[in-house]
């Protein structure tokens, strides 16, 4: 069995997810291909340990995303199983794939092991599924969920010229609005509370959100007093929100609090008063005042980006 | 223009999935609905219909259960309904030989789904369905005008978002929309229980379905999250923020 | 985020899919547009013009009426509406009830076809609103008393009074009014701009505080001859509206109680004294399971009552019978639910002091408790205890 290996980039540079993909493939005993598409980061991809060779896949197909033409012309190029990000545009190339060799697709999974057997998450998380597959497949893996593999190798890379029918044409760039994701849409949201002091530090949340794509929410005590927006509002006469993760800068945790957040995934709680009732439902709480915790947390945010 | 939307039920993303034996037991769950990202594509295919006039066609794979989603759909305008049995085929590959087939069936000029349903999160529909038509398939977009012939979408990009233009049969697989869902009416509801379903199983459309190469061993609940813990100080901080990534997944 | 209610022993399923459908509608609706306003309107002492419009939108006004562009339901639909409704607030509910019941039905049961093609396709759509006018400040349980009363002018009506508690009053377009022509009471169609009518508002409720209520003023109002309601005298006018409404509310007060028991199960699932979820003390669970247990029974009762409507097969007493136990259990369940939410439960992050509130009315309206009861008294024994008199 060969695993092969379409490379996640980011811009002019591989994705971080791209050295886990190969140390998943290594996981199970077996070297990868790795192919770049357009040929980015194969220079990069070489350098992975666990990687026998590496494609640079190139031709006009790639100047664009078209999943359709991407996937044509990748997938003659494609092992026994594929090994994809879970990004949107992996999922997308992937299933492709899929489709034109009529194999099987998984998304989505967090582990693999012998068999070939992996688990996903399903209904958003609330139940995992393992599932053996036997014979070809593309599997795509979920970011961050598998360790990444180290550097030192040297592989050999080949450029394969591929072509492509692509269907479709960007028409128009539009920059990202600055305007900030709404609460109950967003996936990480940060909400102050009084111990934020005055309306004016809020704006610090805004910026670790505009770091991570996160929304801002508030307590309601900040709502009514610093006359802050209601839409912002978690709590019981606020939104009810369910992100992935809650994090709770200076908020005491009032029962009407608690009923807006409660069931985020996960929360991170950050209150100088270690009795705070905040603490009780945090995953992860941390002693300290806003002043001192959110330099720290944009730092360490930002070296993550 | 004949517009097919494809559609799944899930169960209600605030519903409780309770697993039995190593299953998720369905019969627990509380209610069912359209997945979400699904009804953002109705919605497009709805105002399509309205823009260039036409027939909306609203396809689903599933079991009995799933036909109340159709007469939703035609409280809120669906024009013709089709069920196809799904006879226990769970392997998504299956299931977008079955769409394909439906699609060419009806003769359907674009495709409109969900980026992912709710239960599997998977999206592979879309584009699985897109490469056995032989078809575009944009994912992720926002909204989808038609104008002289040519598709006009909103997909997001590195830098925000971006237009996209295509044509000839195309599959647009939706995040949620930039158009607020319309809500049925009384009137429309009272249609939609009076319309018919086209029931049409795997046989009728033509399509011979091999084995499935994926075999499912359990489902099983998710992995008890860590008790909480507390740090004092900020100092702290970097060490917390790594868990959420390592530990938790979340950023 | 989608409701479930509680449902204890299945009822819902015992509806049609139609019904189920229009009950998600409303249902969904009320989540989304009603119950994140609901307080600010309160406050504001409104009732939302968008609800209105939303209404009409729906379908859903004069529910159970056919033809003339309404919705043609079932009277069980009517009442799955009223409880949907009444999950959000009385106030809203009471809108529904005025419009549909007291104002609509009238004219539809004993309208004349002019009227009821003028009236009825732009009060289904929401687009006029009626209000009822039977209440007079001297004469709430004893409206056989009226002293409203219309002249015969040759060429028009006159009218001379005064009618109190008039949901929508301020907010119609037009008024059905009972009054005494030649001391037999009937029903007259009074339009807004008539001269010498006004319907100023009441202020100062503490309780359906985002519903419209006013007085209807009549000095000498000048009403045209064919707006007076041809098809029946006497007091089974406004009776029979009174039935249909009253059979609404008999359903609209479990949606009260179940927002309060919804709103009591939370609340003692995450209060935590003495280190544990008060849901977890014998004394609390109580208090659910009693909750529980009525509203159970109440909706057996609503539902009973829904098939028994839509047959023909009903007595008013049942209506009664229905309205009375089940507003009764609603109130009491919003009084042990703010038990339950302690201090908290005064505050209006929490729907309870509102529902509690509307319920203190919606006892009173539509025949007070008492007089169901005395109801249901004359038709166990066949002695009337109203009066003393007779």
């Amino acid at each position: 069995m060969n695993f092969t290996i379409i490379a996640e980039t980011n811009g002019d540079a591989l994705h971080p997810t791209t050295y886990q993909l190969v140390r998943a493939a290594a996981n199970m005993g077996s070297n990868s291909t790795v192919i770049c598409p357009n040929g980015i980061g194969a220079d990069e991809a070489a350098k992975i340990n666990g990687v026998d060779k590496v494609i640079s896949a190139t031709g006009d197909c790639f100047n664009i995303f078209d999943g359709g033409a991407w996937a044509s012309a990748i997938s003659p190029i494609c092992g026994d199983i594929t090994l994809i990000s879970a990004s949107p545009n992996g999922r997308e190339i992937g299933s492709r794939i899929a489709a034109i060799k009529d194999i099987p697709i998984i998304q989505d999974i967090v582990s693999m092991t012998e068999g070939v057997t992996v688990t996903r998450p399903i209904y958003s998380g609330k139940a995992m599924e393992s599932l053996t597959i036997s014979g070809n497949a593309v599997i795509t893996l979920r970011p961050n969920a598998f360790e990444a593999a180290l550097t030192g190798n040297d592989a050999p890379i080949s450029v394969v010229n591929q072509s492509a029918d692509v269907k479709i044409a960007i028409q128009e760039a539009i920059d990202k609005a600055s305007e900030r994701l709404d609460v109950t849409e967003a996936d990480i949201i940060i909400s102050g509370g009084r111990g934020m002091g005055t309306i004016d530090n809020f704006s610090h949340l805004e910026e670790i959100a505009d770091t991570i794509g996160a929304a801002v929410g508030a307590s309601r005590a900040v709502v009514d007093e610093w006359g802050m927006p209601h839409r912002m509002q978690v709590g019981q006469t606020g939104k009810t929100v369910t992100p992935s993760l809650y994090i709770a800068v200076g908020i005491s945790g009032a029962i009407q609090h608690l009923a807006g957040m409660r069931s985020s995934k996960y929360i991170l709680a950050i209150n100088k008063d270690p009795d705070a009732p905040i603490f009780a439902v945090a995953d992860y709480g941390v002693v300290a005042t806003w002043e001192e915790a959110i330099p720290a947390l944009k730092t360490a945010l930002s070296e993550l980006q | 223009m004949n517009i097919t939307v494809l559609l799944k039920q899930v169960p209600d993303t605030t519903a409780k999935i309770t697993i039995s034996n190593g299953k998720v037991d369905e019969n627990s769950v509380s209610k069912w609905s359209m997945s979400p990202y699904d009804e953002y594509a109705l919605e497009s295919g709805l105002q399509l219909k309205e823009a260039t006039g036409g027939n909306l066609v609203a396809i689903t794979c599933g079991p009995e259960r799933t036909k109340k989603m159709l007469t939703d759909a035609a409280a809120v305008g669906a024009d013709t309904l089709v069920h196809i049995s799904d006879d226990g085929v769970t392997d998504s590959t299956h299931v977008q030989q079955l769409l394909a087939a439906a699609v060419k069936k009806y003769d359907s000029h674009v495709v409109l789904c969900g980026k992912q349903a709710a239960d599997t999160n998977a999206g592979s529909t879309g584009p699985g369905v897109a490469e056995l038509i032989d078809a575009a398939c944009i994912t992720l977009v926002s909204e989808v005008n038609h104008s002289e012939g040519n598709f006009l979408t909103i997909r997001p990009s590195n830098s925000g978002t971006e237009k996209v233009m295509v044509s000839g049969l195309s599959v647009f697989a939706f995040d949620k929309g930039t158009s607020e869902l319309r809500r049925p009416n009384v009137r429309g509801i009272m249609m939609a229980k009076k319309k018919p379903i086209e029931a049409i199983s795997s046989s009728d459309l033509g399509v011979n379905l091999s084995s499935s190469n994926v075999k499912l061993n359990s489902q099983n609940p998710p992995p008890e999250k860590p008790a909480g813990q507390k740090f004092e100080g900020a100092e702290h901080i970097n060490e917390v923020v790594s868990k959420l990534r390592n530990e938790a997944n979340v950023i | 985020m989608a409701y479930e209610a509680l449902d204890f022993y299945d009822v819902d399923s015992l509806l049609t899919e139609e019904e189920r459908m229009v009950r998600d509608m409303v249902r969904d609706w009320v989540d989304e547009e009603v119950i994140p306003n609901i307080e600010i309107a309160c406050r504001d002492g409104v009732f939302p013009d968008e609800w209105r419009v939303a209404l009409g939108e729906m379908g859903v006004l004069g529910a159970p009426l056919k033809g003339y562009d309404c919705p043609g339901l079932s009277y069980t639909a009517y009442g799955v509406i009223c409880r949907e409704l009444e999950r959000g607030d009385s106030g809203l509910r009471s809108f529904a009830s005025v419009q549909g019941s007291l104002a609509m039905y009238p004219i539809w049961d004993f309208g004349s076809e002019e009227q009821k093609n003028h009236y009825l396709p732009k009060m289904a759509s929401g687009e006029w609103i009626g209000c009822f006018g039977l209440t007079e400040p001297d004469y709430g349980s004893n409206p056989g008393d009226m002293i409203t009363k219309a002249e015969d002018m040759g060429d028009h009506y006159l009218l001379n009074g005064a009618k109190m508690w008039i949901t929508n009053g301020s907010i119609a377009e037009l008024a059905i009014v009972w009054a005494k022509l030649d001391g037999v009471i009937r029903g007259f169609i009074v339009e807004k701009n008539d001269p010498g009518f006004s319907a100023p508002e009441m202020k100062g409720k503490h309780s359906l505080k985002a519903s419209v209520t006013s007085e209807l003023v009549f000095q000498d109002c000048k009403i045209p001859k064919d707006r007076m309601l041809p098809g029946v005298k006497g007091l089974r006018g406004p009776f029979s509206c009174l039935n249909n409404a009253r059979f609404g509310i008999s359903w609209g007060a479990l949606g009260s109680a179940q927002a309060c028991f919804d709103s009591a199960k939370d609340y003692a699932m995450s209060r935590i004294q003495f280190n544990h979820p008060i849901a977890s003390y014998q004394l609390v669970q109580n208090k659910l399971s009693w909750m529980l247990r009525e509203i159970t029974k109440g909706q057996l009762l609503a539902y009973h009552l829904g098939q028994k409507k839509d047959a023909g097969t009903w007595i008013p007493e049942h209506i009664s019978l229905a309205k009375m136990n089940n507003v009764d259990i609603a109130l009491e369940i919003a009084r042990v639910a703010r038990d339950i939410h302690g201090a908290n439960g005064i505050l209006d992050e929490y729907p309870i002091m509102r529902h509690m509130a509307n319920l203190e009315s919606v006892k009173t309206y539509e025949g007070t408790h008492d007089i169901h009861n005395l109801i249901i008294g004359r038709h166990i024994t066949g002695i009337q205890a109203f009066t003393r008199e007779a």
